[in-house]
């Protein structure tokens, strides 16, 4: 009795210390955001002569006028349409890849596995000039869907590998009581895997997702024409040779982020929920 | 004898399912990715500045001549460098963060998606604004060393300090990564598990070190093997805030890379760092994986 | 399902892209550019209106603007897949002769003169487009030469006058550090920034040859002007005249500009895009306080020519990649930046064009000063970062930055430029 008294002390003073932590960690992540938001509504000059981390004298909202009523809803659309369809093709496709590797027996498992290891090696710049060449003959340079193949490629290998690993964690008794009652191995990864792989796939979904949000070098390499940039192109506009306005691409930045954050309040909150009660049925 | 058989016929079934389970990402992976890495290799044979019509074959020369580049095994050691240090910093401070919300609970959603908020800023926003916060003069660091009495620190331009500043910043990025990353790894532990400790007793404490870290640690290493591949072929904010400087100091193996085929009209052997890079990356990985996993259950 | 859903996305993919099928007629020209935004947009798209509601040629110009970041490694790309643009801009010197070299920019020199551009274009302008006694490139946009910008409201407070030769320019700076303001206001973690401040001592030091005798392998980096000029930056750094902590503060976040419209700062060695860029920040503060003198001279040095300038004549160049007919109309294109409707106008957008009568529709007077300077220039040196090949450069700015930030001697910087420029030389 007497032990368990003194470790319920030493577990509330952890529990304080660790809330302490939490905090700082708090405001050491949200910081740079909040000045990020504070310059987006200064002028330009007042930035600069007033310096980064000063409250703005009124709050100047030309900054975000300007951007709104310029293109910015086009980009903001075609990173919609670029990001959907991309992450759903990759997620389908790892999802696919993932499950006989981490579940099958077979001879070339280990060696496809390692390939595809090695696959996330890959400097993404060397793959510019090739993928730029194919996205030329196959009509697609100056489309929002030229980004589409490159960005589902640049995110299958990390993607097959992280839920290769997290589809092993599942128990393996699913399956054998599953494959006594008839399943075939398509059904069995619609109806059990797929579904039992949430929050590893939702993991995925937020980190490709936001990788795809803000990519540049694709975008920048394989469109041109302002009607097909994507979001992370949007800045150049606001951006010389020699000067730019950093406010306005605060704006940018702000208004860019924004979607992002809203997404995964509601994804996470959702994704972490379904994924507790599969795993209580499992 | 029947049994064999029947067991051969149901490993072909096997092979035939894993086969299409596993085609579409071998079309993308042979497009995207095996295309271009044979190509990077193609062309580390030649002597090319990487827009001209005629490339010069000169067989290995482009390596020979990278194995005793000092500036390619310089930019390699800080590879490893931030590969160390982001991984030790990184993942136990995101297993901690997940650890923290998977004991609080619901109530702490504004903590997780505050701590998520790094992940999301552009790196564009991030050299912008860490250039200001880190000045020498007026900056938060030199502030709060002035506060003590101490001099003004000038932390991105001191070739011996700007790597591990950008180290840090990093890892102000990625962290929030490795927080999702263990809160999906937490949500395979089921409930009764942690309800069963609790019953017999356990403290928090307890229920963590002793039952919730083993059962973690695969997803852990896979962590570990990312935090890897992740770092050494680290590009963004070393181009977007020192340009490898100052001097050299600062230069990656991917910049590096970058500067001879994109700047220097240096193709040829641009891609045989590439080449390198790749090579040197891919061994490393799939041998820690090896030595990780080798130890481990299976 | 997925594979329906998948083969679905293909479907709708290959339809799209069929219906947006992007196919540039034969009567289009396309024309990359870096003038993506503000002045540089309007100036670049003025042109194309002029020449394509004007032209006779059959041919019509299409504007393809890119943000000038990675504007490089674009053009690169593009080439090596052989799908280079027919009209593009650079910024001259070894990156002008890659593309040379590698057959992506047209000998003009007759179309040049038939155009009528030799007289129109500035003489320096046009050696900055030559190569090998041929003109692969037309200058169009702006005269950038480096001078020192100063802050007219400090020296008349402090009652300094325009220094004309260094030991003057080391008085003001001593001055100015006694009085608690940094002389200059240099940030150089962006690296090309400090180079500004080397080229022009030593060019003060030892004129043009000894760069231009390095370059072609009969001198040497080590040369003694260049050496001095690396000595005379760690002697500055040393007494202050350089912000702390120089090698961290950006010249693209607008960290040095902000030490001059603070007044923490009073001088500044730059391009004279410096004149646009701080009036797009606040026209206010550029009429109240900015003034220019270019680099002074160097009293050790009697039979130096002070007049030497180090600057760009037409900061953007065009080169051509089309022949015949298309290459006739590309070029009647490019001369349009010099017809007088186009001067004036990108006189007015703060430029100073590249041609004889800029001088006319000049109406700024720190503009005015500059562009005098540049007609009394007995040379224009281009940037060694632009002019030297990329590695060399490269070699240049690396050293450079470790010698303002004293961890590098100038010996040891200028030996690995050197070294750079014989590994250059030797694969040649």
């Amino acid at each position: 009795m007497e032990q368990y008294k003194k470790n319920k002390i030493k577990s509330r003073i952890c529990w304080v210390i660790a809330s302490i932590l939490a905090v700082i960690q708090l405001l050491i992540a949200i910081l740079p955001f909040f000045f990020m938001v504070l310059n987006s509504f200064k002028e330009k000059f007042e930035m600069l002569t007033k310096g980064v981390f000063t409250l703005p004298d009124t709050f100047y909202i030309d900054n975000y006028k300007e951007v709104l009523s310029g293109k910015f809803f086009t980009f903001f659309l075609n990173s919609v349409i670029v990001l959907l369809v991309a992450l759903t093709i990759l997620l389908l496709v790892a999802a696919c890849a993932s499950y006989p590797l981490s579940r099958f027996k077979f001879k070339l498992n280990a060696p496809i596995y390692a390939l595809i290891v090695a696959c996330m090696s890959i400097p993404v710049h060397v793959t510019l000039i090739p993928i730029f060449k194919m996205t030329r003959s196959m009509h697609l340079y100056d489309t929002i869907w030229s980004l589409i193949g490159p960005y589902v490629a640049m995110g299958v290998p990390i993607s097959v590998f992280i839920l290769t690993s997290f589809m092993k964690g599942i128990p393996k008794e699913i399956e054998e009581s599953a494959e006594i009652d008839g399943c075939n191995k398509f059904k069995m990864f619609t109806k059990m895997i797929f579904p039992l792989s949430k929050p590893g796939l939702s993991t995925l979904a937020i980190y490709n997702g936001v990788n795809m949000w803000n990519e540049f070098s694709f975008a920048y390499t394989l469109t041109q024409s302002a009607e097909h940039r994507t979001l992370p192109l949007a800045v150049w506009e606001f951006r010389g040779r020699y000067s730019m306005n950093t406010p306005m691409i605060m704006a940018v930045l702000v208004l860019t982020l924004l979607p992002m954050l809203i997404l995964f309040i509601f994804a996470q909150d959702k994704l972490v929920k379904g994924m507790t009660a599969g795993a209580v049925k499992g | 004898m029947k049994e064999n058989s029947l067991q051969k016929s149901r490993q072909r079934e096997t092979n035939k399912v894993a086969a299409v389970f596993l085609a579409p990402v071998m079309l993308i992976l042979v497009l995207y990715v095996f295309y271009p890495i044979v190509n990077t290799f193609q062309t580390s044979l030649y002597e090319w500045n990487g827009i001209s019509a005629d490339k010069i074959f000169i067989g290995i020369s482009n390596w020979s001549k990278l194995i005793k580049d000092g500036n390619f095994w310089f930019a390699f050691s800080n590879n490893i460098k931030i590969m160390i240090l982001s991984i030790c910093i990184q993942i136990p401070l995101g297993l901690a963060m997940a650890t923290f919300l998977d004991f609080a609970g619901k109530k702490t959603n504004v903590f997780k998606v505050i701590w998520f908020i790094p992940m999301l800023v552009s790196s564009v926003a991030i050299g912008f604004l860490f250039t200001y916060a880190l000045a020498t003069k007026g900056g938060m660091i030199s502030s709060i060393s002035n506060f003590f009495g101490g001099p003004n620190i000038d932390l991105l331009g001191n070739p011996s300090t700007a790597l591990y500043t950008i180290i840090a910043i990093i890892a102000w990025q990625f962290t929030p990564f490795y927080m999702v990353y263990c809160m999906a790894a937490y949500t395979n532990i089921s409930p009764e598990v942690f309800e069963a400790a609790r019953i017999d007793g356990a403290t928090r404490g307890q229920y963590f070190w002793k039952i919730a870290l083993p059962l973690l640690t695969p997803s852990l290493k896979s962590a570990a093997i990312l935090s890897m591949v992740g770092s050494l072929k680290y590009f963004d904010l070393i181009y977007v805030m020192t340009n490898g400087g100052p001097g050299r100091s600062t230069e990656l193996m991917a910049t590096y890379m970058y500067k001879l085929s994109f700047s220097e009209f240096n193709m040829g052997y641009g891609s045989a760092v590439a080449a390198g890079m790749f090579l040197l990356i891919s061994v490393i990985a799939l041998f820690t994986m090896k030595v990780i996993n080798g130890k481990g259950e299976d | 399902m997925k594979k329906r859903l998948i083969s679905v996305l293909f479907a709708a993919t290959l339809s799209l892209t069929s219906v947006m099928g992007l196919t540039a007629s034969a009567e289009e020209l396309r024309f990359w550019n870096v003038g993506a935004e503000g002045n540089d947009l309007a100036i670049v798209e003025k042109a194309i209106e002029i020449y394509n509601s004007t032209t006779e040629s059959g041919y019509t110009i299409v504007n393809e603007p890119t943000q000038n970041d990675a504007y490089k490694e674009k053009l690169v790309i593009a080439m090596s897949s052989g799908e280079c643009p027919d009209m593009y801009t650079h910024w001259s010197g070894g990156p002008m002769n890659e593309y040379i070299n590698s057959g992506y920019a047209q000998d003009v020199t007759e179309l040049f003169n038939a155009n009528g551009l030799s007289d129109k274009i500035v003489q320096g302008g046009i050696a900055q487009s030559t190569y090998n006694d041929s003109i692969y490139a037309i200058p169009y946009l702006n005269v950038s030469v480096s001078g020192i910008y100063y802050n007219k409201t400090i020296f008349d407070d402090l009652g300094l006058a325009v220094p004309t030769t260094i030991g003057e320019l080391e008085t003001v700076c001593d001055t100015l550090v006694e009085n608690g303001i940094i002389p200059f206001a240099l940030a150089n973690s962006t690296k090309w920034t400090g180079s500004m401040y080397f080229m022009n001592l030593a060019a003060r030091y030892g004129g043009l040859e000894p760069f231009a005798k390095a370059v072609a392998g009969e001198g040497s980096f080590e040369d003694e002007c260049f050496i001095w000029a690396g000595e005379k930056i760690v002697e500055w750094v040393e007494k202050g005249y350089f912000p702390e902590g120089v090698n961290s503060l950006s010249e693209d976040d607008g960290q040095a500009r902000q030490l001059l419209y603070t007044g923490e700062a009073a001088m500044s060695c730059i391009g004279s895009w410096y004149t646009s860029t701080i009036k797009s920040d606040s026209e206010e503060f550029f009429d109240e306080n900015m003034g220019w003198f270019a680099f002074p001279a160097y009293e050790g040095a009697e039979d130096v020519d002070p007049s030497i300038l180090i600057g760009t004549l037409g900061d953007n160049f065009i080169s051509f990649n089309c022949e015949g007919e298309a290459l006739d109309a590309a070029v009647e294109f490019a001369s349009i930046f010099s017809t007088p409707e186009m001067v004036e106008f990108m006189a007015e957008c703060g430029k100073i064009p590249p041609t004889t009568d800029a001088a006319d529709y000049i109406t700024d007077p720190v503009t005015k000063t500059i562009f005098e300077a540049v007609q009394n220039a007995s040379a224009v040196q281009l940037w060694y970062d632009q002019y030297l090949p990329s590695a060399v450069a490269n070699a240049h700015l690396d050293g450079l930055q470790e010698v303002f930030g004293l961890t590098k001697t100038p010996a040891e910087a200028q030996a690995m430029m050197q070294a750079a420029m014989e590994e250059y030389n030797a694969n040649k």
